[in-house]
Formats: C-alpha cells, structure tokens, sequence
C-alpha cells in the first residue's frame, strides 16, 4: 500500500517520537509512505480564527502538492489537527465560489479525488486489525490503557465522517489485539485544553488534570493517544499538574505507534519512546517489555 | 386602596412598539462571513452543558447565542466568552438546530481581531498574528521560536522555560527554524490580500 504522507511541524519538533514510530510500523506493516514534498503548516491553530480564507487555503495547498498520479489518491496525517483542517478545507471546498478563490491564491489546481486519512484509519480500516494481530510477536500484557481520543480526530461528524464520535472504539479494538487490556472510562473525547498550552495554560491544567483523574480511577496504568497536542499536555504537563493540584500522577502516555511499534517487536529506543517527559522505561523494564 | 393601585400601574411601565428595537445587523455580520444562521438557537443548552471551558467563560455559550440574536455586541464581544473556547467542537457536534457554534465563535474572533476589540488578559490574538507571521515567512511553525515570541511580548519571559529546558535535553525542540520555500508562501498571502481587496 501506498500512501501520500503529511507529518505536520509537531512531527518534526515536539512530538518527533510519534513521526519516528509512525514510520517504523509502516515500514513493519509494508506501508510505503510518501512525504508531500515541501509541505507547509496547515494552518492549525490559529488559521480558522484569525483569517478565514488562509485557513482553507493553507491546507488546500498541501492537497494541491500530492503527486497527482492514480497510486497516491490517499493522504495520511498522524496528526489530529493537520487532519482535521485537511477535512475542514475538504469539506469547505465543495463550495464553487471559494474553490475559484483558493485556486488563485494557491496558484494550483486543487484536486477533489484526494482521500484524507488520520493515522489510526490507516491502521485499523486500510491494514485491518486482523493483520495487524497475525504480526504481533511481544503482547503487551500488564498494560491497562486508557484511550484517549481528544477532540479533533472524531468531531465534528460532519467533517470526518466518523459514526462513532461520541464513544470510539476503533483505537480500543487496536490496542486489544496487541495483547494490552483495555479500560473503560469517561473522558475519551473530552478536549485537553490542546491550543490554549502556551495562552491560556491553566485551562490546560485543568481540563488535563481531569484526563488523568478520570484514566488512573478507571484503573488504568497508561494512556494511549493520536495526536501530538494532546501528548504534550498529557505528558508534558504532570509535574506541573502534581505541583497546582497537590496531586501524585506519574501516568505514561504513549502514541498508539509506539503501542504497535512494541508489540511487533521493534526496540522501544528505536521508537523514540525515551524521549517522553513522563519516563516511561521504568513503566515498560517492569513488564519486561524493554 | 385606591393609592396602592394607583402606584402599581406606575410601577408596570407600559412600551410601547415603537420602543423595542432589535438590531440584527450583528447576527447580519455573522450570517455574511460564516454562514451560520444564529437564529435558530432555541436556548436548549446543549452547548453549554458539554462545554469543557465554560468554567472559566463569563457567559455559556447558550447566553452568547442569545447575545448575538439580539444584538448585544459588548456582552458577546468584550467578555471573555468567545476568547475561552477550546474549539473541540463538542457544541457544534451536539447542536439540535445544526449550527456550527465553533465557527460562529471563530467569526466572532475574526471580527473582534479586525475591530481590534480588546478582551481582558487575552494573549490569544498576539498568538494568532505570530504564528500566521511565522508562516508567511517561513511556511512552517518553528515552536521555539514562537513559545519565546509570546512570552516575551506578553511580559512573562521566563514561563515553561524549566519544561522548554526539558524538551530540549530530549531533541523535542529545535532551535533553529526550517526554511520552506518561504517566497511560494509570502506570495500566497499577498495574493490573498489582493483578493479580499
């Protein structure tokens, strides 16, 4: 399978383990990525709240820029808010009249047969959890994970099409097949405060503190994730949680790659799994699964 | 008797029709640059009860649809409400009359920002300008660049700087940005400036 690859600039900064690990299991799945070439920002955060326009344009562009050959009508996005403004603009660019105006100002054609795809559709709908199960070599037994979608890879409905969005299951089928135990709990799509880390960072620790309350009272040990800003705060933000709230979490949070990464064998150094803030090589020499 | 009765009619102050006055132009603005019809809010309260940032807004989202409906610009635009959605979308999932409340938000932040309509404590417009900057120059976000930016504009230099210190120890952090064809994207944005002309 071949699939047009959009990392997004949290893949090549802050969250370079989930771009690492993404590529090991593709290569492990037999998905040949290819990376748009000289992709831009997709407008994230601040596009859609501060000039409309350029929040369609930017991701149109990166459309624009996918191979136009019949093998690569499928682009894949790790990232929920790449993959979301990516759906956005799809969505939006049904409309004539903008598509006229973005066309002019991306001076390019934009092609409307592209397939927008996140990270886990890829794994879960294109390879199968079957497959995926077949490949298993190390299960992931005493891991009770929690899985945490955040906001942006299911809502809105309209946008991505998902017909679970209020209680996904697809990364909890994912993460069972790969020998770990999976918790039920309350907070699968509750928003983590995602934009406001650097503006408004109590929010974050608040909405975030919730996250992990609702996680370790389920009796989950760690927590599964799908995009990058919900890992920063998830994983970035316990100690300063533990010194706001007086509270003790030590919670890993990992990337469902780096989940599937380690139960097909590949090395969790290899992974880039030591470069979470929340240490996890403690977490995983206890169930020997480094 | 008589008196208390007398009192009682002057108490209840009767309008007259010519004295209400609703000014749409507001909801008219929203309509023109979103396409959401803010009318159709019957204040079920769905969008508040699953607002996570409600919390910390001034007003529930239910109440700012209501502020929109009748006009109330300094209600919906000078508290901090619009400034406090997380844009998780939860609202515009869950609305039974299907409007798309994130993005009515979102236009009202697009037009507090062109007004320059001033919220207190509010760093999220100086945030939107330096990464939409960031872009134009240099077609990616550079993190770093843009966590010192924000910090330095907004007085607090030394903020998250033991965390930046730990991402950096672990490479999550580059220190210099990545060049991406940076004229292609100045060019885009000129073009776009050209057009809303």
């Amino acid at each position: 399978m071949k699939l047009a690859y959009y990392p997004g600039c949290s893949l090549h900064s802050s969250s370079v383990e989930y771009d690492i690990s993404t590529r090991k299991v593709c290569a492990a799945l037999g998905i040949d990525l290819v990376e748009v070439k000289d992709w831009i920002c997709c407008g994230s955060s601040p596009a859609h709240q501060y000039d409309d326009l350029m929040s369609v344009a930017l991701p149109a562009k990166n459309l624009a820029m996918v191979p136009q050959t019949d093998d690569l009508k499928q682009v894949c996005a790790p990232c929920a808010s790449c993959y979301s403004r990516l759906k956005f603009a799809q969505q939006r660019l049904k409309d004539d009249n903008l598509k006229k105006e973005v066309e002019t100002v991306i001076d390019l054609k934009y092609p409307d047969d592209i397939e927008v795809l996140h990270m886990l559709d890829v794994v879960t709908e294109k390879t199968g959890i079957e497959i995926i199960k077949e490949k298993v070599v190390k299960n992931l037994a005493g891991l009770k994970v929690a899985c945490y979608y955040g906001c942006l890879m299911t809502r809105p409905p309209k946008v991505t099409g998902k017909k679970q969005f209020e209680n996904p299951t697809q990364m909890d089928s994912l993460v069972e097949a790969l020998g770990a135990e999976v918790v039920d709990w309350n907070k699968k799509t509750f928003c983590c405060g995602a934009a406001f880390a650097l503006t408004k960072t109590d929010v974050v620790l608040e909405l975030t503190k919730k996250i992990l309350t609702d996680a370790e009272s389920s009796g989950a040990n760690a927590i599964s994730v799908g995009c990058p800003l919900c890992h920063a705060n998830l994983d970035g933000r316990q100690t300063q949680i533990n010194s706001k709230f007086k509270t003790n979490f030590h919670i890993p949070i990992f990337f469902f790659t780096e989940l599937m990464g380690l139960a097909l064998g590949i090395e969790a150094k290899e992974l880039g799994i030591f470069k979470h803030l929340t240490d996890a090589e403690k977490f995983l020499n206890e169930r020997a699964l480094v | 008797m008589r008196r208390q009765a007398e009192g009682a009619a002057e108490a209840m102050k009767v309008v007259k029709q010519e004295d209400i006055k609703l000014d749409g132009s507001f909801a008219e603005e929203i309509a023109k640059l979103s396409g959401e019809n803010v009318f159709l809010c019957y204040q079920c309260r769905k969008c508040a009860s699953g607002c996570p940032s409600r919390m910390f807004m001034d007003s529930t989202p239910t109440e700012l649809m209501r502020y929109a409906q009748l006009g109330m610009v300094d209600e919906a635009m000078k508290k901090n409400t619009i400034w406090y959605c997380v844009s998780c979308q939860t609202c515009s999932t869950r609305c039974p009359q299907d409007i798309d409340i994130a993005h009515v938000i979102d236009t009202m932040r697009i037009i507090g920002q062109q007004k320059k309509i001033k919220a207190e404590n509010n760093k999220l417009p100086l945030f939107n300008r330096l990464w939409m900057t960031m872009i134009m120059y240099m077609g990616r976000a550079y993190e770093a660049g843009l966590v010192a930016a924000l910090n330095l504009f907004s007085g607090k230099p030394t903020k998250d700087m033991v965390l930046g210190m730990k991402m950096m120890k672990k490479g999550k952090l580059k220190l210099w940005p990545s060049f991406k064809k940076p004229f292609a994207t100045m060019k885009m944005f000129s073009r776009a400036k050209k057009l809303k002309k």
